[in-house]
């Protein structure tokens, strides 16, 4: 008798130990795995002032989030084995068929936790949808299948050709920045829509034919940032990819001169034929 | 002797097709099933298919998570994972989820307000049948892209959402794409009639008694999806014309070189996309919403807040579209209106969860297989819900848009969600329509498998998507470590696998078995367990008058002064009820004739389809066999 009922108990038992086990490994691994992994493109382990702002507010919703979630799976647990069914000749319950006022509670209390998520999210809405300052290094990112290319309009050669890299299918292509300076991109497409993204620095924006996007960011400290399409574009999409060197001012000028200088030794071969 | 020379020539058609009919009006045989009209016999079938679309769907599954087992995976190649991605996103929300709803619509609705059929039965024949048509036809395009034997499939390739400009010829060449658009459209027809038979069914077939207030949850919610069906399909007919002309007639509706507008295919594409999204979530929540009472004994928590609530969502689906296109450049002051419309689409939402566990709480939980579907549902679904909270903060989102984080997202909604819930309901009505209960133990062996099958699987994607790994690529490189993460949820899919597999098995030993589950197995509420499992073809001898919300649950029950249930005295009015329901014949009930036009209409369509891609003589087959049959439909006599 004694040991059926111990029995019972854990069978009656066991599923909800197994859903604890579940909720407590997937929060584990949603809290543990994204911070401590430093993978090219981790999104919370940050380059940029924009790509940081973007991980904080993340945070910002994330944990009350993952407390709503932890407290609601909490409660459903608890009704699950407070509630249980004893047995088969239990009465039936006392019929409770609605609470109004604390229906109203539970509908307006989350409408003021959303509204507090409101606040940063316009803030940040607002920051990021700037137009680039005027003293950014301009640069214009152009997206084609599946490739990216790169031109610097204000970094001209002696004859007025702005500096331009040119991708190379099935390779990835550097843009060159200099660090804590602002960077305004403007993004076009030369076939069907991609999308710019490199997650250290800032969030993604896409590059539609037709239709001039712009944005902006920087980076914070010297370092190589992958990158890569992130709207699907056909076959070679996976490997539409990018990396953004980031260097010193005085490294990145001497780049500049140095890229300008191999132009103009090519140009005249190209200019001739 | 008249009748011995019938038999010796061949029958002509018609004397064939009578003769099919009059086979059919025996409910026995094949012809029987073909030319069905009751809404039981089109559910069934209905839920076959779309089970059989949901195995091809996650073989599709398996083989991407096994390419993206690896770093560098080589099982397809680029261009055939592009196409399976692609069915995978079209079959599961097209081809299993919608039509597994329609599937419960079809066996419920009808019983559950205590009407005989619905209101236009010849219309739900076509709308199975054009379903069927247009799942064939989309898939009938892995056939089409040369030798499959060497892997080369010609199905679509640019996902399920379609982005112009890459759908269009220039980008896209081959039929694929064609193929794609048509079977939407095709599937389109299908959904579009099947909204507006129930939305006339539940207005106006309900029983006597039934008013709005007293209807189930389920009947609620499939009345709000089938108008989010009628208003929402139309929008993406549109938009899959208007990149037909694109495709087969030189349009400029896309191309951005002779002026068109690419965007406009995501705006259009996302209108009816995001009230789509509720298409497949709300009959879940219905499902659930009538399974938890059921099994805690106790009626639905706030049923006006919940009501409400789910027809807020409804409302609230079609303001939400563009938080698909954060990313696409609308401008801060788009991107802070959809931000903050999308934040307020959780209330309703949370309002649902907060009364699921209100019905919980101080009941009589047994926890039986639909009952841990329906909480798992709960469980899963609050995450999914939490996760689309935070893609409304739009700046944290432009990290998000487009990697993993989001695959995460919506597949606790439609897996954690939908299809928990869609299993919850099938374990729960099952005895109802084969007269055969689940077996339990394989039943508590699939809710585990599959639950922590589905953790396994989707959980790593969050984190995959924080560590930056876009959507939709066929292969990722070592080094970025991706690699754990993704072998995780490769594991986990196959015990989701696993888990279908021994449903299946389940299904089969259960109808194997000789125990009877009785009309009532579960202590019901509603006026579907009132009839015998399964029901009579006439559902009811006697239409049922409806005195209150869970009608059934009074009948048995009466509460005493504390609010408790007593149970009505043997002898009592459900009694005489249930034994009036068994005496006497009840042949003479009127029911709709069986009818093959339907079927032949709904040939029409796939012919018209294949007469655009091949061969235009085709399209006036198509129309012959379509208008042949819409005359057939409307000139039938009425009884035979």
């Amino acid at each position: 008798m004694l040991v059926k009922l111990v029995t019972s108990r854990l069978r009656a038992t066991r599923p909800r130990r197994l859903a604890w086990l579940a909720l407590a490994a997937s929060l584990g691994l949603l809290a543990g795995g994204c911070e401590s992994f430093d993978s090219p493109q981790n999104t919370f382990s940050t380059s940029g002032d924009v790509a940081e702002d973007q991980r904080y507010l993340f945070f910002f919703v994330m944990w009350p989030a993952l407390v709503v979630m932890v407290l609601v799976g909490a409660a459903m647990l608890y009704i699950l084995f407070r509630f249980r069914r004893r047995s088969e000749q239990e009465p039936a319950p006392k019929q409770v068929h609605g609470n109004t006022k604390l229906e109203l509670a539970w509908t307006i209390a989350p409408a003021f936790l959303l509204i507090a998520i409101a606040v940063p999210t316009l803030d940040g809405i607002i920051d990021l949808g700037r137009a680039p300052h005027d003293d950014a290094l301009r640069v214009n990112v152009i997206g084609q299948q599946w490739l990216w290319s790169f031109e610097y309009p204000e970094l001209v050669d002696a004859s007025g050709q702005p500096l331009r890299i040119d991708g190379r299918p099935g390779e990835t292509t550097e843009l060159h920045i200099p660090i804590d300076r602002e960077i305004g991109v403007t993004m076009e497409s030369n076939d069907v829509i991609h999308s710019f993204w490199v997650p250290k620095l800032a969030g993604k924006e896409d590059v539609v034919p037709g239709h001039i996007n712009e944005m902006w960011f920087n980076a914070t400290e010297p370092g190589t940032f992958a990158g890569q399409c992130v709207e699907f574009c056909g076959l070679d999409h996976a490997i539409m990819t990018l990396r953004v060197v980031a260097e010193t001012p005085e490294e990145f000028d001497a780049w500049v001169d140095e890229q300008l200088a191999a132009a103009a030794a090519e140009a005249p071969v190209t200019g001739t034929r | 002797m008249a009748g011995a020379t019938l038999g010796r020539r061949p029958l002509t058609l018609m004397e064939a097709l009578r003769q099919t009919r009059a086979e059919a009006a025996t409910y026995r045989g094949i012809w029987s099933w073909v030319a069905t009209v009751d809404h039981k016999r089109i559910g069934v079938m209905y839920g076959i298919t779309a089970f059989i679309f949901f195995l091809a769907g996650g073989i599709e599954a398996l083989v991407i998570r096994l390419q993206l087992a690896t770093p560098n995976g080589a099982v397809v190649d680029p261009d055939q994972y592009n196409r399976i991605f692609t069915m995978h996103g079209t079959t599961m929300v097209f081809l299993v989820v919608m039509p597994l709803s329609a599937a419960f619509f079809n066996l419920l609705i009808p019983l559950m307000i205590g009407a005989r059929d619905v209101a236009f039965p010849r219309l739900n024949a076509f709308s199975y049948w054009v379903f069927l048509a247009g799942g064939l036809f989309m898939n009938i395009s892995f056939f089409t892209g040369g030798n499959i034997f060497q892997g080369e499939l010609g199905a679509p390739d640019a996902g399920w959402f379609g982005y112009a400009p890459l759908t269009l010829n220039e980008f896209s060449p081959g039929n694929g794409i064609n193929y794609w658009a048509f079977g939407l459209q095709i599937l389109g027809v299908a959904s579009m009639a099947s909204g507006f038979n129930f939305i006339v069914t539940i207005l106006n077939m309900r029983a006597p008694g039934m008013t709005l207030f007293r209807m189930p949850l389920f009947v609620w919610m499939t009345l709000v999806t089938s108008f989010l069906i009628v208003f929402a399909m139309p929008v993406i007919a549109i938009a899959l014309f208007q990149l037909l002309f694109d495709r087969l007639f030189g349009g400029n509706f896309f191309n951005a070189e002779a002026g068109g507008t690419p965007l406009l295919w995501q705006h259009m594409f996302w209108l009816f996309g995001h009230p789509e999204v509720y298409i497949l979530i709300l009959p879940a929540m219905g499902i659930v919403s009538e399974v938890l009472p059921t099994f805690s004994r106790k009626p639905l928590f706030g049923y006006p807040f919940v009501v409400f609530s789910g027809v807020a969502i409804g409302f609230m689906s079609w303001g939400v579209w563009a938080h698909h296109m954060y990313t696409t450049g609308l401008g801060s002051v788009a991107n802070a209106a959809f931000g903050v419309s999308t934040i307020l689409i959780a209330v309703p939402t949370g309002v649902k969860i907060f009364n699921w566990l209100g019905t919980m709480w101080g009941g009589s939980i047994r926890l039986n297989t639909p009952m841990l579907f329906a909480v798992g549902f709960i469980a899963m679904f609050t995450i999914g819900g939490l996760t689309g909270v935070t893609h409304s903060a739009v700046p944290s989102d432009y990290q998000q848009q487009d990697t993993y984080y989001v695959v995460a997202h919506f597949h606790q909604v439609l897996v954690g969600g939908a299809i928990f819930g869609l299993f919850a309901g099938a374990y729960y009505w099952f005895p109802k329509f084969t007269g055969k209960l689940l077996k339990e133990g394989w039943g508590q062996l699939h809710f585990w498998l599959m639950f922590i099958g589905f953790n396994v699987t989707f959980q790593p994607m969050m984190i995959l998507g924080l560590m930056g790994m876009p959507r939709r690529v066929s292969s990722y490189p070592d080094g970025y470590g991706f690699g754990l993460w993704n072998m995780m949820a490769t594991v986990g899919a196959f015990m989701i696998a696993a888990s279908i597999l021994v449903f299946i098995y389940n299904v089969i030993v259960s109808l194997r078995s000789k125990e009877q589950a009785g009309a009532d197995p579960w202590d019901g509420r509603t006026l579907e367990w009132s009839i015998p499992s399964p029901p009579p073809a006439y559902n009811f001898a006697e239409i049922p008058t409806v005195h209150a919300l869970d009608d059934f649950w009074h009948q048995k029950y009466v509460e005493d002064a504390a609010e408790r249930p007593v149970p009505v005295v043997a002898g009592g009015a459900h009694e005489a009820e249930a034994a009036e329901h068994e005496a006497g014949d009840h042949g003479s009930i009127h029911m709709p004739s069986p009818s093959y036009w339907p079927l032949i209409a709904a040939l029409g369509f796939p012919l018209i389809a294949f007469g655009f891609i091949y061969d235009y003589a085709l399209i006036a087959v198509g129309a012959a066999f379509l208008l042949v049959g819409l005359y057939g439909w409307a000139l039938e006599p009425a009884t035979e």
